[in-house]
């Protein structure tokens, strides 16, 4: 059938359309405007906020709740691996062998028949809004700070019983035997952030400017015109977990 | 004493001491004549006036980590100085390396520097593996494939695929690779993706017409450090995950 037949079809309207179909188009980013022959073709448009019409995953609207609401962008694929940051964030905060605070993740993906390619996956503590961590933890060892939003741990009241560790969906905690408390990154509030510096030592090290780090409530800031440029695919990880995370990921031009 | 052999005393002294003096003037000349002037060129066949020489050794380490021997040169095969020296080369260290043309393919093939003698007849030429590590610290076999550490862990190039497609020697080297394990390595600074964007390095080839842009498909290249454990575990024979 050509477009010319198409035209011709008469649109049934979309109120008899289940709302869990218009919510899976919705979440890819289409409002369906139109049904024809019974459903066998429908009818899609963009829509830019589709993500705010699946109720549960909106971010909140009305300003943000941190002054500064520090948060990372994560710009994927210029990740290579090299491992700069790991080994800064090691320098700066003291990690121990056995852990780590942040880590490059690796995943073999196939881009077509025979052919593969690799991505690197930054991965540290998101800082969730929402965290697990904080919901399960039984003596408040950690809590979101209320000034900057990182989750920030209280060592001396941490019983090592690792509940966090198993509930946090970015496997980004760790026991450190030194400080007979669990770990985990606080995006070098104690160790930068605290002192002065604006930045955290893994955005700093990384030699390709992976890694963004700042307010995200600040409209001059990297990360806030990262997050809000327009026509960008911004994604987080394990959305489903529902811990609305802090750290965002893109694939950015390479500069 | 007597009056004559006082007399005879001091003419025999005054003779002596004339005749020793005579004698040390000869020795101090003929010390002079025996050291040989800079500008004058020394016999051949004075093996043992030449040895100063044979402690000089050129390592050139541009275009390529090489050892030339003076040694062997004059002191062994007994060449005098002036068949080298200025007609073929100056005596300067790096004039020719900063010439720009002292290499295989400029100078030995077509009869320059070491290429006067060396072209199979007069002495052994540069054909041929066995000759290689006689100037050269190794045999000189291309590498299979290579592993830059630095400025970033880890980059892979494979050698052998490139030569495999058809590229030549004179197509990357010396232009844009020293032929030298870690020569890119010294320079991590100048070693980086702005250069190869600027046509340096690999970006003489992989600007998006030749072969695909370096701005692209970063993985390829680039395997990281996870790359390079997963290598060096291999390599060791160690078991992988799966008993592999």
């Amino acid at each position: 059938m050509n477009i010319k037949e198409l035209e011709k079809l008469a649109n049934e309207g979309v109120d008899q359309l289940p709302p869990l179909e218009r919510r899976t188009f919705l979440r890819a980013g289409f409002a369906i405007t139109g049904l024809f022959l019974g459903g066998s073709i429908l009818s899609l448009s963009p829509v830019r906020e589709a993500m705010a019409a699946v109720p549960g995953s909106a971010y909140p609207r009305d300003g943000y709740p941190y002054k500064p609401h520090y948060s990372m962008v994560m710009r994927q694929n210029l990740c290579v691996d090299c491992q700069l940051c790991m080994d800064a964030c090691v320098k700066t905060n003291h990690v121990p062998e056995y852990g780590y605070r942040t880590i490059i993740l690796e995943q073999k993906r196939s881009i077509g028949p025979e052919q593969q390619e690799t991505i690197f996956v930054p991965v540290l503590c998101n800082q969730c809004n929402e965290p697990p961590c904080v919901r399960v933890c039984p003596t408040v060892a950690t809590y979101k700070d209320k000034t900057t939003g990182i989750v920030v741990m209280e060592d001396k009241k941490c019983i090592g019983c690792k509940t966090c560790m198993a509930a946090c969906p970015y496997n980004a905690r760790y026991f450190s035997e030194e400080k007979r408390a669990v770990d985990k990154c606080d995006f070098c509030l104690e160790s930068r952030l605290s002192k002065g510096m604006t930045n955290t030592a893994c955005a700093e090290a990384c030699p390709a400017h992976v890694r963004v780090f700042g307010d995200l409530s600040d409209p001059e800031s990297e990360v806030y015109k990262l997050v809000h440029r327009p026509e960008t695919v911004l994604w987080v990880l394990r959305p489903e977990t529902g811990a609305l995370p802090n750290v965002f990921y893109m694939n950015d031009t390479v500069a | 004493m007597k009056g004559h052999r006082k007399l005879l005393l001091a003419l025999t002294l005054t003779l002596a001491a004339g005749f020793i003096g005579a004698n040390l003037l000869t020795a101090e000349e003929a010390k002079e004549e025996a050291l040989p002037a800079p500008a004058a060129q020394p016999a051949a066949t004075d093996v043992k006036r030449l040895d100063y020489l044979g402690d000089t050794k050129v390592i050139s380490v541009e275009p390529m980590k090489e050892l030339f021997s003076h040694r062997s040169h004059v002191v062994k095969h007994k060449i005098a100085c002036a068949q080298c020296h200025t007609g073929i080369f100056e005596q300067k260290w790096g004039a020719a390396r900063d010439k720009g043309d002292y290499t295989h393919a400029d100078s030995f093939d077509k009869g320059l520097y070491c290429g006067v003698c060396h072209n199979g007849k007069d002495a052994f030429a540069t054909v041929g593996e066995q000759n290689c590590v006689r100037c050269h610290d190794s045999n000189m076999v291309a590498p299979e494939r290579i592993y830059f550490q630095k400025p970033v862990r880890t980059v892979v190039f494979e050698h052998k695929g490139h030569v495999d497609m058809g590229l030549k020697c004179a197509d990357c080297h010396p232009r844009l690779f020293e032929s030298r394990t870690g020569a890119a390595e010294e320079q991590p600074e100048k070693f980086v993706m702005q250069a190869l964007y600027d046509g340096k390095y690999c970006g003489a080839c992989h600007d998006g017409k030749a072969a695909f842009a370096s701005d692209t498909r970063c993985t390829t290249c680039h395997i990281g450090v996870r790359g390079d454990e997963r290598r060096l575990s291999q390599n060791a024979g160690g078991e992988g995950k799966h008993g592999k």
